[in-house]
């Protein structure tokens, strides 16, 4: 993106303080992380205290070293004179934009507002046994994984000579969390005097730091590993239980006793999470996460500026994940919030009031939550939160709204001047989304591909910028095809711009037929920035079609 | 309080490095970025975009984007074809870079064999080239020594190290035949070939292949050669790198032969059951490749359901090839006074301080440190970056 000059930049408030919200691991560091930075924290937490808790991983699975400095964290932010926390709370309501968020807390003290510069999402995952998969009921020699790790805390004389069974990988494909708590209690099994462990495995999922290890390490001390591909059939008899498969080498069901069954635990994304995402304004993700399934908002951000997810709330990770989310949300909150002022370009989007009916079409297009309804009642672009992707502008049905350097105006002269200057080749007017397109296209060119003579390049800032005028116009400036050219699905910055460019590029096909033209002049295509021959192919393709007409 | 005036090296200009020296220098910091290669990006800017009628998430189009912003940030001084040859002093190091020579063959990939001269674009996606390596260059496609930095003294307040990794040299499981098959490529190859022409084709003549092989799990989780761990990416790049190719290709016949599969990030549970669907998924690693008469490869393996060996011939065979220790990380832990673990990464004091090392003032980031996904490599930087400014502030 080309920078404006600075004479266009206006100095906006930041207000300093963070709202954290939730006081599990994950939002501990993170608090400790930003308060180190120097902004005053507000940490939330729903439940009765803040604290490691034993939802994203039980306690006696940490190793003592780790207890001790996490148990020092949790002193340190308690004592921390940067963090004020609040517990029994929850987030009521939520308005605003980054850098200016209110929010609504309630809780132990009656409904509170706050005004906060940043949010930062720390939700924990939630286990949840699997038993329903394996037709089983807990009870008896039925245990989860999480009494397994409680008795192994305190009374492992319980499975002294008896035979332990884990079933994992059936009830759902799991992760390396789930399988390093079943490799841990494996192993500590096995070094109980006279115990059996069996481990009845779907995928063995190691892709985790140290996890081969652990179980080559749990199968050397005797762990049984059996790796299946469907799950084993599983009877409770009087004195245990029953496990039987089919064994693909000697063709035949083999069948084991044992006194313990472990059911496996999925680790979930809290059902919390879509109300609070609500509340947010966030686009939730797949299984329940509260970040989109969308490279571009790694590590930790959301569809909206000012808005962090972290640990649990974004992805199934390990404790160590959650440490490095806290600093990268850290990270993003400093570089969000800076010293209380923020410079930001005046004209990313600009909003002519006279001419808005106030329809509230924008309000409710814009994917990053960047535009607000002020106290007179009028729509407002924040300058912070605004990402210039010009989706609202194009939608607004009274064109009300013109992106910086990307105005209507400039495009439309841009497409007429590249058409002033045309030769024999066919003329092919190729609307490019500066982040994927319009890359690829210069890769094309460093590499030294040829495109084709008659290739106009017309750069916008989102596929969703472009008009269906824009398409129709460059038609009528003589443009022999077009190409609308937008982000993969689930590729695109601004979530939907692919979506909205695809329904453009539908209706304008549909009037180039009314109006007798072939309507695969017009093509809508798909790209990453990487793919500089594939957009060599696609351009040239299109111009031998175009000429064969 | 202030981290200002400070400066940092980033040793490594790979996806984790320049995540890094970008964060860095977003807080203000000044960055000295030194790259051993004659282009940024390390292996992820050679990689292929995967999506089928979606984006994948595999992340190589986030590489692109790192480096841009990279390239077009004054606050990043980006020394290319340099090496750290010696450090000393300390909280203040005092740096000495040596130049490295690179030549424009110095690859051994399958699809750069001829040259530049001979094949501009192949080589080109060999060295990494994208919009914006390409302002390092000059038009014949080397490296322009005007815009490298050619300081050789530094002096930095903090050191992040990021030399990332190697991928596993599949000639060292001799069976496989690498070298001497034209059509078993590595998973690197693959990326590659796909970045340069758009398309995957046989290297030996040039033909699109319908039946197409991966065999994951190579030179990773092999007792044998003492590698006891997951490479975490491979089972990702294969599963979504075959699924791109049946995409384009829907008579494509792909197999996987595997060991077990690794979950390839987000909504892994939906993408996987269409994986099984599109895929054939056999769990074995075949051992020996064979040609045959008719230029294709045959392999022999243990059937599943039976037991009894089954042969197979494939058109294409793509060894999935694992993150190995960086081939400088002995050398550069001696450099930096730091250790590495048993397995040759670099060592982090403890799990929740992946980035901090023995040594103060220098940090880990990405695979230099452990096996990684470009996310994985992105977030750890950032790890990286935010302990670095603390440990500024102390300092200061
Ligand atoms: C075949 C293959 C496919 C993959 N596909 C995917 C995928 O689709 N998605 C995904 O998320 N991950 C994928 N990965 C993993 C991905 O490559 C890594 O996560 C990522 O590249 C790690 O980045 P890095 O910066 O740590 O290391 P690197 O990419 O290795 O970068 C390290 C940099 O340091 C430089 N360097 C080395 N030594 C020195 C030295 N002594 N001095 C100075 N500089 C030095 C190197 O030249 C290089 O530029 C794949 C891996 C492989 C092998
Ligand atoms: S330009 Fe995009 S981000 Fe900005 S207000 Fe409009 S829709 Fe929202
Ligand atoms: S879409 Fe246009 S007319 Fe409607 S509220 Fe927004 S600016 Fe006003
Ligand atoms: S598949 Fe990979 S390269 Fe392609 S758009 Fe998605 S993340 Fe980017
Ligand atoms: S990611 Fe898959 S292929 Fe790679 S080492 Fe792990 S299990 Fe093997």
């Amino acid at each position: 993106m080309s920078q404006p000059n600075t004479t266009d930049m206006q100095k906006i408030e930041t207000a300093s303080n963070v709202l954290v919200l939730g006081g599990g691991l994950a939002g501990i560091c993170t608090a400790e992380a930003i308060a180190a930075q120097g902004y005053p924290v507000l940490l939330v937490e729903p439940g009765e205290a803040v604290g490691l808790k034993a939802e994203s991983r039980p306690l006696n699975s940490y190793s003592q070293s780790e207890k001790d400095t996490l148990n020092k964290l949790v002193e340190q932010v308690r004592s921390s004179e940067n963090i004020e926390i609040l517990e029994k709370t929850t987030l009521s309501c939520a308005t605003g934009v980054a850098g200016d968020y209110r929010v609504w807390l309630s809780g132990q003290k009656p409904l509170s507002e706050k005004q906060v510069g940043a949010i930062v999402v720390a939700s924990e995952l939630i286990r949840n046994p699997l038993n329903a998969a394996y037709g089983l009921e807990i009870g008896g020699p039925v245990i989860t994984q999480t009494d397994l790790e409680h008795a192994l805390a305190s009374e492992t004389k319980k499975f002294t000579g008896k035979t332990v069974a884990f079933v994992v990988g059936f009830g759902q494909s799991g992760n390396p969390l789930v399988m390093e708590r079943v490799l841990r209690s494996a192993l500590e099994l096995a070094q109980i005097e006279g115990t059996t462990v069996y481990v009845y495995v779907n995928d063995l999922k190691v892709a985790a730091e140290e996890l081969e290890r652990l179980y080559l390490k749990a199968r050397d001390n005797g762990v049984l590993f059996f790796k299946l591909s469907q799950a084993p059939v599983i009877e409770t008899q009087e004195n245990g239980i029953s496990i039987t498969y089919s064994d693909p080498v000697i063709l035949r069901d083999i069948s084991a006793q044992a006194d313990f069954l472990v059911i496996e635990e999925a680790m979930e994304a809290d059902s919390a999470n879509a109300h609070l995402a609500c509340l947010l304004r966030l686009d939730l993700g797949s299984e329940g996460f509260m970040q989109t399934d969308n490279v571009h908002r790694y590590p930790v951000s959301t569809n909206r500026e000012g808005i962090f997810v972290v640990g649990g709330s974004r992805q199934v990770k390990a404790l160590d994940q959650a440490c490095m989310d806290a600093e990268n949300a850290a990270l993003q909150v400093r570089r969000l919030l800076g010293d209380g002022t923020r410079l930001a370009p005046a004209n990313k989007a600009v909003l002519d009031i006279g001419k808005c009916t106030f329809c509230l079409t924008c309000y409710r297009c814009c994917p990053h939550g960047a535009i607000y309804w002020s106290t007179e009642n009028k729509p407002v672009i924040s300058l912070i939160a605004c990402q210039g992707c010009g989706i609202c502008a194009s939608e607004c049905p009274m064109d009300a709204i013109q992106i910086g350097e990307f105005s209507d105006k400039a495009i439309h002269d841009q497409v007429q001047k590249s058409m002033a200057n045309t030769g024999k080749a066919p003329n092919i007017v190729a609307f490019c989304c500066q982040n994927s397109a319009q890359e690829a296209a210069q890769m094309a060119a460093d590499f030294g591909i040829a495109l084709p003579e008659g290739l106009h390049l017309i750069q916008v800032p989102c596929a969703g910028k472009i008009d269906l005028d824009y398409i129709l116009n460059a038609f009528v400036q003589g443009a022999d095809g077009v190409l609308v050219m937008a982000c993969h699905p689930r590729n695109c910055k601004s979530e939907h711009g692919n979506t909205y460019a695809r329904w453009r590029v539908n209706d304008a096909q549909n009037r180039l037929s009314k109006a007798g033209l072939d309507k695969a002049r017009l093509s809508f295509v798909t790209l990453a920035s990487n793919m500089g021959s594939e957009f060599a192919r696609i351009v040239t393709e299109f111009e031998t079609w175009l000429r064969d007409l | 309080m202030s981290t200002e005036a400070k400066k940092v090296m980033v040793i490594g200009g790979g996806i984790a490095g320049l995540s890094a020296a970008r964060e860095l220098s977003l807080n203000g910091i000044q960055v000295e970025l030194v790259e051993k290669a004659d282009f940024l990006g390390g292996h992820a800017i050679q990689y292929a975009c995967k999506a089928t009628d979606n984006c994948q998430q595999c992340g190589a189009c986030t590489v692109e984007s790192v480096l841009k912003d990279v390239v077009l940030d004054p606050g990043i001084r980006v020394h290319l074809a340099s090496e750290v040859i010696k450090i000393s002093g300390s909280p203040r190091f005092k740096v000495q870079l040596g130049r490295v020579a690179v030549s424009d063959n110095d690859d051994t990939s399958k699809i750069c064999q001829e040259g530049y001269e001979k094949n501009p674009v192949q080589c080109a996606a060999v060295k990494g080239f994208s919009k914006h390596n390409a302002i390092y260059r000059t038009a014949d496609g080397r490296l322009n020594p005007d815009i490298c930095q050619t300081a050789d003294k530094l002096e930095v307040d903090a050191i992040i190290w990021a030399t990332g990794f190697v991928p596993f040299d599949p000639d060292q499981k001799s069976t496989y035949r690498y070298s001497e098959l034209a059509n078993v490529v590595s998973g690197l190859d693959l990326e590659r070939a796909k970045r340069a022409s758009g398309s995957v084709l046989r290297p030996s003549d040039g033909k699109p292949p319908r039946d197409i092989a991966f065999i994951q799990c190579v030179g990773s989780r092999d007792e044998r050669l003492g590698h006891l761990w997951c490479s975490q990416v491979c089972c990702p790049y294969a599963l979504r790198s075959a699924m791109a190719l049946k995409h384009r290709n829907p008579d494509a016949n792909i197999t996987v032969f595997y060991m077990d599969i690794q979950n390839t990030g987000n909504n892994f549970t939906g993408f996987y059951q269409q994986c099984r669907n599109d895929l054939n998924f056999i769990r074995t690693i075949p051992i020996d490749m064979y040609e045959t008469d008719d230029d294709r490869i045959r392999t022999r393996y243990m059937s599943e359901t039976d037991g009894k060996p089954v042969d197979a011939e494939f058109d294409l065979v793509v060894l999935s090839v694992g993150i190995m220790p960086g081939n400088d990380n002995k050398a550069l832990a001696d450099l930096l006074q730091t250790r590495l673990t048993p397995d040759g990464f670099a060592a982090s004091t403890d799990k929740l301080h992946l980035t901090a090392t023995d040594q103060k003032g220098v940090f880990l980031a990405g695979t230099v440190q452990g096996p990684k996904t470009i996310a994985d490599s992105i977030a750890h930087a950032g790890h990286a970056a935010g302990e670095v400014i603390r440990y500024l502030r102390r300092a200061s």
